[in-house]
């Protein structure tokens, strides 16, 4: 098994994903480091039963796309014992903050994070996940970390970034903005996370989620593909957060 | 009649949701929004209740008529019934 480096978790991986193992490659813990001695916080070997039972019954998908999806799941459920949640999202930051964008499978979240590079220039503005990054609260404060499970796309980085704020995205003919309530919120949350959770599971998300909600205000946009929808995005969400943070004061 | 196993309800930043966890997610995906009422009577069917039970426990605990209370209650049921989540 190899051993990564993670969302700042001990990740002992094995897998045959030529995707994950291309993905995972700038996660991997060098020969000389001290975390080799460190014990796992989680363990991915997906059963070989399962991976072809996956790949029998999904015509569409490869043997590596089997492999890639298992190992993802198994992180991400393991995920949530050490306070995280995924959420499908191209995750952005900027300005040391990470913003993501969420939507059902080809609404464009990556075409308008594209948009944010192509504004703010690819060196300030940084992919850190384009599908599924990591989200976890540590020392009372969430940090949006990028994983090796970016989807078709090989960006993501290895780093940590609070999060800003997220953004639930819609295709518009016109930009338009707006706050949504806090059930909204979790239902398009739940929407776009991991489903048929057990118990302990879906009270560790209810947890975060009500840590997240109660401090953080979530948006809804609809958005054309535009300069003009990333400066929308990116004026609301500094301008309401810090009304927030102002209020807490 | 009684909810189904496998449902929890919580409160999330003041709002109260119930959401389905293990195989109470083959049947029922996606999340339900409570009011204060539907916290209350969704309490009283996490254990066996007929449905003059929860009218008197509605009365005894809010300011409502009987009229009013067995309509609401009758609302509520009808919504928890179309979404398969009663024993009965």
């Amino acid at each position: 098994m190899k051993k990564y480096k993670i969302a700042d978790l001990i990740v002992h991986l094995e897998s045959k994903s030529e995707r994950v193992i291309r993905q995972g490659k700038i996660y991997e813990i060098p020969p000389d480091s001290r975390f080799n001695d460190f014990s796992p916080d989680i363990i991915i070997k997906p059963s070989k039963e399962k991976l072809e039972k996956m790949f029998r019954e999904n015509p569409h998908l490869t043997f590596d796309e089997c492999d890639y999806i298992e190992t993802g799941s198994i992180f991400y459920y393991k995920l949530l014992r050490y306070n995280g949640f995924m959420l499908h999202a191209s995750a952005i930051a900027y300005e040391d903050n990470a913003y993501l964008f969420s939507a059902p499978s080809g609404t464009g979240k990556s075409t308008h994070t594209d948009q944010w590079q192509q504004y703010f220039g690819t060196e300030k503005a940084i992919i850190i996940n384009d599908d599924k990054p990591a989200i976890r609260l540590i020392d009372n404060r969430f940090y949006v970390f990028g994983t090796p499970w970016s989807g078709k796309s090989d960006k993501n980085l290895d780093i940590k970034v609070p999060l800003k704020g997220i953004v639930f995205l819609e295709q518009s003919p016109e930009n338009w903005i707006q706050s949504i309530s806090v059930s909204e919120a979790i239902y398009l949350i739940f929407n776009q996370t991991l489903f048929a959770l057990t118990q302990d599971q879906m009270n560790v998300l209810l947890s975060l989620l009500d840590q997240l909600l109660s401090r953080m205000v979530i948006f809804k946009m609809g958005c054309t593909i535009s300069q003009e929808a990333v400066e929308l995005a990116y004026q609301t969400l500094n301008q309401k957060q810090q009304e927030i943070q102002q209020q807490e004061l | 009649m009684k909810i189904k196993e496998n449902f929890i309800l919580r409160n999330v930043a003041g709002s109260f949701v119930v959401v389905p966890t293990g195989k109470a997610t083959v049947d029922f995906s996606g999340m339900i929004t409570l009011n204060e009422t539907g916290v209350f009577l969704w309490k009283q069917l996490e254990t066996d209740q007929t449905k003059d039970e929860l009218v008197s426990a509605l009365l005894k605990e809010y300011d409502v008529d009987e009229t009013t209370a067995q309509n609401d209650i009758e609302a509520f049921l009808k919504i928890l019934e179309e979404n398969n989540l009663l024993i009965k």
